[in-house]
């Protein structure tokens, strides 16, 4: 009866599986009602952080149609996989929970119209992928790629919400659709040239562009579902969707058509050559996840309708292919135990279901005629031939082509139908339906829209209606022909199958190569970058806290100083600048004459007694200039205060003499550096106080004390009646200031006291 | 008659800070005084020096007229006490300093600092210190 709950330990039983796929399934019955229903696009919006201009808004066009229904339908195929692949895993429910939020993360980023709202789950979309690649925790290995993912993605995030926020000012809006707009008519301003790096930045770490492409293969120590979902169909084409989503607004910009074209030929070509470099099939599969990457990116920097169908295209087949290899390679992973293509071979036999759904895929995405790889490869083509190409893309793409050919047959074939020198797979065993269903029919989704391309063909059209709404309905059709297309696939087929069956001396050469360019790659980079922070954190610690009293005291003033400093001189041109005003009247003069005089005398004394003396004399100078200038009560607190202070220090003074510390510590008198750090805070005080008096004053508050002090508060002296009536709170925090530092100091005393008396008995 | 202020501001100011940056503890308790001191005329002198007569009303008027800014006078009372206070306070605890460490030289106050030859975390100041650019590989 509580079979299906599901204990703690164990895997969540089949009921809680059931509604945890029926989630996904669900979502994709909404977006097919919906599309099928409503015509696009549908607009929702709710007020959340008003006071920000901050709206829950989401807007569903052609383009998040399309991302949708992947999000959805490949969720569903993982959803149901994962059920099998983990069946009995302790995690699996957590699992679960993740890959739910993380598709409601997805959902939200692929439909939110508001910049900082798709921000917000752009970043989730980072976190869930944190957690989803360190789901096996206990593995450093499996940790180090989470945290790897997350430092590059999130890093990117960061870079993302500032170039969102410079954008969003420069054009007064962050909703998307106005943005895109609006932004094709507006001048290029410095603003919006660095909100454009900073959105490639945050776009190109998210879908592992050069050179932020490291982290995508890292990631693969996620679980197969998690790689087929997040690496491979949804997260890693964020990147894409955003810089598509932005094309309208940007793409007339030359450093944004250049820098997607040349970071997704570079991503596409590298990212081919070092799947060539890698001899375990999930590993491959990630590679050529990241050079497909960078054959969208490049389709989205490229101008003309062809390319945006291309894109949309791409899109959908790449889901509709890669998703059933990654789960054809975590069944031979589940059925074998290994991933090591050297050790696996003739796996018909075993894995026959499994097979078949390869088979599928990889002439998907070989391009084989009669899948949908063919169609899109002939609309890339179309595209590429269109636009105006620069010969590197036309080289990446040929390469891409014949390299997916060998991928793909190194996935579909070399493992299922021929015989390596060692095979070490005798155990194999095809795993339950649950686990060989969900490629199969991904994988036959793809050869149906192969065969009949005007199933896709509306949801397409939609997409690039999306990505280029200036332009007219786009005329195109997805349809089956063997035109001159066919040519180029066979040239493409011939390289592909030479690299398949050089697979192995290349694999040689590649590592080679690779070797040496990893010691200055981006991965070198990072670990040596993250190996630096603690030493950085060490150093400067050491050298900001290093237990030296004066050096902190110099770095608070210093820092002050330049603060205050750079606050003056940007303002400079609006200060009043100070005149010489009245000259001061003798009694004043010569307060003035017993400050100077005393501070001079302090810092030039070394007996501590006239030190003490001569600070006096600063204190009983400001108490004559108070009272000289209208202030008898404030002169009469200053003349009691600095009394009290020398005679305690001086008693202080004389016990320590008793003790025979009556002189100095033995310290140079003059100090230069000291000197020049506080002469320069005192300059600046002073000329902060010479144009703060030099500007207009504002009379009003002590306006209301002089008008209000005798008929509201009954006193005469307008300073007492401030202190102890309209500011009585003040007067008794400052009550309380006193006597708390009276309460520190007592214990402290005590313990002096204990000591002394100590001292006298023994 | 600002000019005048400010000059005596800047001389006390200076002094202060100096005396503060100082190694000996008693004297950075006479730099606080002194930077108090000032504060208290910057205070005092941005509420604008004008007229000389008490913020007092004569018998038989309602309202002040042509008197001293009554307002800075009030902030001034009060930070002269509680920077008493402050000092006060820190004087004991210089006392106490000078009791417990048997020096009153600041730099020799190091009982919360690591020890020079700590082998982990040694000071930055002391000789045998690593503060080499790159770190050395396999450190961590």
């Amino acid at each position: 009866m509580v079979k299906s709950s599901g204990e703690p330990g164990r895997g969540p039983g089949w009921i809680e599986r059931i509604s945890f796929t029926a989630l996904p399934v669900i979502g994709l019955m909404l977006v097919a009602w919906k599309l099928a229903l409503f015509e696009l696009p549908v607009r929702l919006s709710w007020s959340w952080v008003p006071a920000l201009g901050i709206d829950l808004a989401f807007h569903i066009d052609g383009l998040s149609a399309l991302m949708l229904l992947m999000i959805t339908g490949v969720g569903t195929a993982v959803f149901v996989y994962a059920g099998g692949y983990l069946a009995g895993h302790p995690g699996q429910r957590r699992l679960y929970v993740l890959l739910s939020l993380f598709m409601v993360a997805m959902v939200g980023s692929v439909t939110a119209d508001h910049l900082i709202v798709l921000f917000l789950f752009w970043e989730a979309t980072s976190l869930l992928s944190f957690l989803l690649v360190g789901f096996n925790h206990e593995r450093p290995e499996s940790r180090k790629s989470a945290q790897q993912s997350l430092m590059v993605t999130g890093a990117g995030g960061l870079a993302l919400l500032a170039g969102f926020i410079l954008l969003g000012q420069a054009m007064g809006t962050y909703v998307i659709s106005d943005i895109v707009v609006a932004l094709p008519s507006a001048e290029a301003t410095p603003e919006t040239t660095a909100a454009l790096v900073l959105i490639l930045i945050g776009a190109f770490t998210k879908s592992a562009q050069f050179p932020f492409h490291f982290w995508l293969p890292n990631a693969m120590a996620a679980p197969t579902p998690v790689s087929a979902y997040l690496h491979s169909a949804t997260m890693v084409k964020l990147g894409v969707y955003l810089l598509a989503r932005l094309d309208p607004a940007f793409g007339e910009w030359p450093l944004w058509e250049w820098a997607l074209k040349a970071a997704g030929s570079i991503t596409a070509a590298w990212g081919m050559v070092l799947a060539l470099r890698e001899r375990d099939l999930k590993r491959i599969l990630a590679w050529s996840t990241v050079a497909t990457l960078g054959t969208l990116v490049t389709l989205v920097g490229l101008r003309g309708e062809g390319a945006t169908v291309a894109v949309g295209a791409l899109l959908l087949a790449h889901a509709l292919y890669k998703a059933p290899l990654f789960f054809v390679a975590g069944n031979i992973d589940h059925g074998t135990g290994t991933r090591v293509i050297d050790r696996l071979g003739n796996l018909r036999h075993a894995m026959p279901w499994t097979a078949a759904a390869a088979l599928l895929a990889g002439a998907s995405m070989a391009g084989m005629p009669l899948s949908f790889g063919y169609i899109v490869k002939d609309v890339i083509l179309d595209a590429k031939s269109a636009g105006d190409v620069f010969i590197f893309a036309k080289a990446a793409n040929t390469i891409f082509g014949a390299v997916a050919v060998a991928v793909a047959g190194v996935a579909a074939i070399r493992v299922f139908w021929r015989h390596p020198g060692v095979n070490e797979t005798c155990e194999a065993h095809e795993g339950g339906p649950s686990l060989f269903l969900p490629p199969l029919i991904l994988a036959l989704a793809g050869i149906t829209l192969g065969i009949f391309p005007f199933f896709a063909q509306e949801l397409i059209a939609a997409a690039t209606g999306a990505m280029t709404p200036d332009a007219e309905a786009v005329a195109f059709s997805l349809a089956l022909e063997f035109g001159p297309v066919l040519g180029s696939l066979l040239v493409t087929l011939a390289i592909g199958v030479g690299i398949y069956f050089l697979w192995d001396p290349l694999h040689r050469l590649f590592e080679r190569v690779a070797r040496l360019l990893g010691r200055i790659g981006m991965a070198a980079q990072y670990e040596r970058v993250l190996h630096w922070i603690p030493w950085v954190a060490a150093v400067s610690t050491r050298a900001l806290q290093n237990g030296s009293l004066p050096a902190y005291v110099a770095l608070a003033g210093g820092t002050v100083t330049l603060l205050l400093a750079a606050a003056l001189v940007s303002a400079w041109t609006d200060l009043a600048l100070p005149s010489i005003d009245v000259w001061p009247g003798i009694g004043v003069f010569g307060a003035c004459v017993l400050i100077v005089v005393g501070a001079v005398a302090a810092c030039t004394q070394r007996s501590r007694l006239v030190l003490l003396l001569a600070a006096g004399l600063v204190g009983y100078g400001s108490g004559l200039l108070f009272l000289f200038t209208g202030a008898p009560d404030v002169a009469y607190t200053q003349f009691t205060v600095e009394t009290v202070f020398v005679i305690v220090v001086a008693s202080v003074l004389l016990a320590l003499k008793r003790q025979g510390r009556a002189t100095a510590v033995d310290e140079r008198l003059w100090r230069p550096g000291a000197f020049v750090l506080a002469s320069g805070f005192a300059a600046t005080i002073t000329a902060l106080l010479l144009v703060a008096t030099a500007g207009d004053f504002n009379t009003a508050l002590s306006q209301f004390f002089a008008d209000t002090s005798v008929p509201e508060a009954y006193g005469r002296n307008v300073v007492n009646v401030i202190l102890v009536d309209f500011r009585a709170l003040d007067t008794f925090g400052e009550i309380s200031v006193v006597l708390l530092s009276f309460l520190a100091a007592l214990p402290l005393l005590q313990a002096l006291k204990r000591a002394h008396s100590a001292r006298g008995e023994s | 008659m600002t000019a005048v202020l400010a000059f005596s501001v800047f001389v006390t100011v200076t002094v202060g800070l100096y005396l503060t940056m100082s190694r000996d503890t008693f004297r950075c308790v006479i730099g606080l005084a002194v930077l108090g001191a000032a504060a208290n005329l910057v205070l005092f002198a941005a509420g604008r020096l004008g007229s000389v007569s008490p913020a007092v009303v004569p018998v038989g008027e309602t309202v002040l007229r042509d008197a001293a800014n009554p307002l800075p006078q009030a902030l001034v009372l009060t930070a002269i006490v509680i920077g008493f206070a402050l000092l006060c306070y820190s004087l004991v605890l210089v006392l106490r300093l000078i009791r417990d460490a048997r020096s009153d030289d600041a730099l020799s106050l190091r009982h919360a600092e690591p020890i020079p030859d700590d082998p982990v975390k040694p000071p930055a100041a002391a000789p045998g210190c690593d503060v080499r650019w790159p770190p050395r590989e396999g450190s961590s």
